[in-house]
């Protein structure tokens, strides 16, 4: 099969020959063997003459993986005294199908000095927070950053959605106060 | 599946007993992504042969301990529904389905870059609902569009197709009567582009010659089938797109 019959915009399933690597560089959704680029996603192919670089543009869907770096979000499942369960649920804004599991330590809660977990987030708080981690088969997470923290949280006496004042959080139903990190956002719309 | 005891599998003519030449295969029907709940799936119709395939993942490995760090865990479960054969089948799975689950995840390890999502895992999940032989071949047909579907990344789509002799004849795709009356079956999965052999198997006596030629009989029909997977691929994919700028224009 000669490579030039790949056209800009042509489809392109898993396996198909896209050109040799002395005329193209192997971008995003290729794979190099043997000297021949092929696709590995179910897609368009892209030629980009000027840079000399093919890559595959995928239709199939995103798939959301937690990586280090990027930004989860999740429930809380489980506090003890020095870290928290998360159950992930969304990667980079996409929703995954099933879930992955992280955990938070109390030392990535806040540049402050937190003394417990529980000051932090409690169970079945919707957070948003960071992997800086994969080590030990685990997704260690951070919600140090000010854009970082808990999304939605509620009330440990009632279920009540608590309401942000600064550093206090307090439930308009009961008038309990409780302590939480928060994101800058939190209240403000959906869980995004 | 008629129950009528068909006498001669293979006329003079060379034309076997449900109408196909030697060297041709049962009709197909392939579909992709007809399951909502799955991240990817097909759906196919080989001769009798009903099949679905769905595929989930890459998603978190339960039990923890099977998790590798360099690379995603492919799973796969054969399984046929108690009402895919004559007499109804257990629903427990079977020594054959475990084996055939082995091979049929063996078939697709070389395919998957399963390295590109560790601590994962990805599992394929292949039911037959109505079994007329070469139920591996089309289970892993179909398997590998719902990988695809599920944007999983592949080197190549593996292509399977079953070979034998019948009678004395090498013939393609067998179907079930031929396979319990015929005297081998040689089935194989292919992949295409890079013209690597993923699964071999052989039940029968053929001489070396004979194996050969089977081999090359199936290759040959497992070129056939890729270029319907293509289609198939190609009629979720591209044709979604096209509808939706026909909306656009409306």
């Amino acid at each position: 099969m000669s490579s030039s019959k790949q056209k800009s915009g042509q489809f392109v399933v898993p396996g198909d020959r896209l050109g040799v690597i002395e005329e193209f560089v192997p971008g995003p959704g290729t794979y190099e063997e043997n000297g021949t680029i092929y696709s590995f996603a179910t897609g368009r192919a892209l030629v980009d003459m000027l840079s000399k670089q093919v890559s595959v543009f995928p239709k199939t869907r995103f798939l959301p993986v937690p990586k280090v770096g990027s930004i989860v979000t999740g429930q809380v499942r489980e506090v003890q005294s020095k870290t928290a369960n998360l159950r992930i649920f969304q990667v980079d804004k996409h929703p995954i199908s099933g879930s992955f599991t992280g955990v938070l330590h109390v030392s990535d809660v806040s540049f402050h000095y937190v003394e417990i977990m529980h000051d932090a987030c409690k169970p079945g708080d919707i957070v948003r927070a960071k992997v800086v981690s994969d080590k030990n088969r685990t997704f260690h997470l951070s919600i140090k950053e000010p854009d970082l923290g808990a999304l939605h949280a509620f009330c440990s006496r009632c279920g009540n959605v608590l309401t942000s004042r600064g550093a206090q959080m307090r439930c308009l139903k009961c008038g309990k106060i409780e302590r939480r990190k928060v994101a800058q956002d939190y209240g403000k719309g959906g869980i995004v | 599946m008629s129950k009528k005891k068909v006498k001669k599998l293979i006329n003079g003519k060379g034309i076997r007993y449900d109408g196909r030449k030697l060297n041709e295969l049962r009709p197909i029907k392939l579909e992709v992504g007809v399951l909502d709940n799955a991240d990817g799936s097909a759906y196919i119709e080989q001769g009798k042969n009903k099949i679905l395939a769905a595929v989930y993942g890459p998603k978190e490995v339960h039990p923890k301990h099977l998790a590798m760090p360099d690379r995603s865990l492919l799973r796969c479960r054969y399984h046929m529904a108690p009402f895919s054969v004559e007499e109804r089948k257990s629903p427990a799975p079977s020594r054959r389905e475990k084996e055939l689950s082995k091979v049929i995840r063996e078939a697709f390890e070389p395919s998957v870059f399963t390295e590109y999502y560790p601590r994962t895992s990805i599992d394929i999940v292949i039911e037959v609902l109505q079994a007329d032989g070469g139920t591996r071949c089309a289970g892993i047909t179909a398997a590998s569009l719902a990988l695809a579907d599920a944007g999983i990344p592949m080197r190549d789509l593996v292509s399977a197709c079953a070979a034998g002799k019948v009678e004395g004849h090498l013939v393609l795709d067998v179907a079930d009567l031929e396979d319990k009356q015929g005297e081998a079956d040689v089935p194989v999965a292919y992949m295409p582009n890079l013209n690597a052999i993923t699964l071999l198997q052989m039940d029968g006596m053929l001489t070396s010659e004979e194996f050969e030629q089977a081999i090359n009989l199936a290759v040959e029909g497992c070129k056939q089938i890729y270029q319907l997977q293509k289609e198939a691929l190609k009629a979720k994919y591209v044709e979604v797109k096209e509808a939706k700028k026909e909306d656009a224009e409306q």
